[in-house]
Order: structure tokens, then C-alpha cells, then sequence
């Protein structure tokens, strides 16, 4: 696994005061916040940054990284030295040991076994208290939401090795999704947290994957439906293909592109379900034969239509 | 895939949090929720007879609010307005990809 230089990624020199960090942090993380940024990889930074300060701004942590660190350049191969196994109690603050399992290796190798910093582990002392709780975000389809499939994820979660020490252990679970999901919601897998009396959840927070047709609005699905201009002037029963199968829609006469149909229940399954949400598109065919233009050129003549003079009114 | 290594999630908003379930959830002290709860920085939590319950949008909140303490040493007033300011935001994006705008 790679070096990681912390100083670096936060910009501050090695000797630079606990004040100096907590600063070039916050700037930081103000910048890469990722509720707010606009740099594209603000996620990525921002745990990086979290990790940096993680260390640098734990005196136990920065003094062993310091004492370990030396000569090292970034991005070097490293690893710990044989014996490595931080012999001090770590007086946990700050990130949790969720947090901390999204770090990276070469966080995992020299700290996951410094002690966790949750409930259950303080003291040192094993004592019979609830396991903690781990989260993890998951992305899914729209589709996910409509029938019950299995899904698989793949997480990292803090996890006691064979000798008891923590450390961080990559899963994967195989998920039922409750139908009815929507972005938003937390998914709870009892007792996949971490161990305890009784073991902890698993909260999985549910976010849907961009749609190449449809959007979602908490439990309605919104889409476009393109319509010929006679199904919108003369009404029609047209098609309409939704996650939970096909559905047949009547387009009242008169239809008007831009204005939307409510097709009541078809959305996101629930108490109530969600609707779908038609935006109607007149799609107007290509005049590029000689016999459709003729057809158009009829048009023009039988109607007295000045599209702009609606406007006017 | 056996049928038996299928885990069955629920969904939050049919089985509620409790106050410690929240904390345990977010890696806080319930103490501190408590505090933040009698200030009002939970404007969508449900009390039932004295019983405190939340739904995912609470621990969403909390995440939130807990990190721009931590992150910022924001007092705890500061971080609930920059979680409304936040949640405001999340629904007016809602709206924009609503309208296919985003």
C-alpha cells in the first residue's frame, strides 16, 4: 500500500501547531464539503481530508504517525514494520469507527488496531453493551424499488480480527430490498452492526441511480411521453412502459404538449404508492417524403392555424 | 444464491428510531441529542407521551449537524441552521430534477 504524507494533503509544514491544522482543515473541508462543493471529486477529497485530520489532529495518532512516518516519501510502498501494534490506549474523539473504516489501507494498517473509539470498546474491558451501529450508503435502480430483489453490497466495516483486535473487514451481503423503497429512506438490517448483546444495525441510507427515463420524486416517477400531434389533438390509448410492467395511458382530446398527465398509483409501491407523472411532448414527424409533405402542405391549407396567435390570447 | 443468505431489510419510516437507537446510529452521547432536542434543532422529531421517535430524515440531520460541530466547532445553533439552510437546498434540487432541470 502506498505512503500517505497527511501534511501534504492538508498543506501544512510537519512542525506546524495543532491551531495551524484545526485552520487548514476547516478551509478545506469548506471547500470540499460535499453537500455544497462543486469540484467533481468533492466526496473523495473530503474523506481524504477527514483522514489527514484524523490523524494530525490527534496528538496519540500524530505522534505515531511522526515516529513511524520518517523517511518516507508518498506514494511509496509501505508497510508497517513487523511488531507494529500500538501499545497505547486511544482516547477516542472525533470520527467514529464508521468513519474510520472508509479511510484508507494505510489508515487501516497503522491505526485500525490502535482501539476503537464507539461505545463497547471504551475502558478497554469487554462489558455486554449494544453492538454499535454501521451505516453505509446504496445505490440502487428505480426498478430495485418496485419488486423485491436481492441485491448485492459490498461494504467495509470495523470488525475485531481473530485475536480480538479491531480492525476493518470487507463484506458483501446479500440485501432483500423492500419493495416500496424510495431516495431518502434508511434500510435497517438488524443485528448486522457490530457485535454486542444485542449486535447492532446495519443502516443502509438509499439512493437511486440517475435514470435514463424516468426521475423520482420521493414516490411518484416523473418521464416524458412523446405523443404524435393527431393522438394529442384527436386523444388516444397509448403504452407507457414502467418498472412494474406496461401500463395503458388515454390521452384526453385536445391534449396539449407541455402539460402533464397523472396516472394515480402507478409510481414508487407504498402506503399510499406514488403516481406517475406524464410530461407531454407533441413529436412532430419529418416531412422527408415527397407524399409527407404533401400532407403537410394540405394541412397548412385546410387549417386557419397561427400558432403564434394563441400565444398572443 | 441460497435463500437463506438473503437478509430482509425494513424500511426506517415503518419501524421509527428511538432516542438511543438515533444516537448509537450517528456515534454520539444520547446527551447530546437531548440537549439538541429540548433547543428545538429537530424540528421533524415526534415525542409520543415523554417517548422521542425519529424517522431517517432525523438521522440524516443528526449525521449533518454532528459533523459541522465536529468539523467546524460550530455551535450547536449554527449547525442546525446550516441544516435547515441544507435541507432547503435538498428540496428546491428535488424540485429542479422534478422538473428535469438538474
Amino acid at each position: 500500500m502506498q505512503f500517505k504524507d497527511y501534511y501534504q494533503t492538508l498543506g501544512v509544514a510537519r512542525d506546524a501547531k495543532a491551531d495551524d491544522i484545526k485552520k487548514a482543515f476547516r478551509k478545506l473541508a469548506r471547500k470540499y464539503h460535499p453537500d455544497v462543493s462543486r469540484e467533481t471529486d468533492a466526496e473523495a477529497r473530503m474523506k481524504e481530508l477527514n483522514e489527514a485530520n484524523a490523524v494530525l489532529s490527534d496528538p496519540e495518532k500524530r505522534a505515531a504517525y511522526d515516529q513511524l512516518g520518517k523517511g518516507w516519501q508518498p506514494g511509496q510502498d509501505f508497510r508497517a514494520p513487523p511488531g507494529w501494534d500500538a501499545p497505547f490506549e486511544h482516547a477516542g474523539r472525533g470520527y467514529s469507527p464508521d468513519e474510520e473504516a472508509g479511510f484508507s489501507d494505510f489508515f487501516s494498517e497503522l491505526f485500525g488496531r490502535m482501539g476503537g473509539t464507539g461505545p463497547g470498546r471504551r475502558g478497554g474491558a469487554r462489558t455486554a453493551r449494544r453492538g454499535e451501529d454501521h451505516h453505509a450508503r446504496v445505490l440502487l435502480d428505480v426498478e430495485d424499488a418496485f419488486g423485491g430483489v436481492s441485491r448485492q453490497i459490498a461494504l467495509r466495516i470495523p470488525a475485531a480480527d481473530a485475536s480480538g483486535r479491531p480492525g476493518y473487514q470487507d463484506r458483501t451481503l446479500n440485501v432483500k430490498i423492500p419493495r416500496g423503497v424510495c431516495p431518502g429512506q434508511v434500510i435497517r438490517l438488524a443485528g448486522q452492526g457490530a457485535p454486542g448483546a444485542p449486535a447492532g444495525d446495519l443502516l443502509l441510507e438509499v439512493e437511486f441511480r440517475p435514470h435514463p427515463r424516468f426521475r423520482v420524486d420521493g414516490r411518484d416517477l416523473l418521464l416524458t411521453l412523446p405523443l404524435a400531434p393527431w393522438e394529442a389533438a384527436l386523444g388516444a390509448v397509448v403504452p407507457v412502459a414502467l418498472p412494474g410492467g406496461e401500463v395503458r395511458v388515454r390521452v384526453p382530446e385536445g391534449a396539449r404538449g407541455g402539460s402533464q398527465l397523472r396516472v394515480r398509483g402507478k409510481g414508487i409501491p407504498g402506503e399510499p404508492p406514488g403516481d406517475v407523472l406524464l410530461d407531454l411532448r407533441i413529436v412532430v414527424p419529418p416531412a422527408d417524403t415527397p407524399r409527407a409533405r404533401e400532407f403537410y402542405e394540405s394541412m397548412s391549407r385546410e387549417f386557419a392555424f397561427d400558432p403564434r396567435g394563441t400565444e398572443r390570447t | 444464491m441460497r435463500e437463506r443468505d438473503i437478509l430482509e431489510g425494513q424500511l426506517l419510516e415503518e419501524a421509527w428510531l428511538t432516542l438511543d437507537q438515533l444516537a448509537a446510529a450517528c456515534s454520539v452521547d444520547p446527551d447530546w441529542l437531548l440537549l439538541h432536542l429540548e433547543e428545538g434543532f429537530f424540528p421533524q422529531a415526534r415525542s409520543v407521551a415523554g417517548v422521542w421517535r425519529f424517522s431517517g430524515a432525523a438521522l440524516v440531520r443528526a449525521r449533518r449537524m454532528r459533523r459541522l460541530e465536529r468539523d467546524f466547532d460550530a455551535v450547536p445553533e449554527m449547525a442546525a441552521l446550516v441544516a435547515d439552510l441544507l435541507e432547503e437546498m435538498d428540496a428546491l434540487r428535488a424540485r429542479l430534477r422534478r422538473a428535469g432541470l438538474d
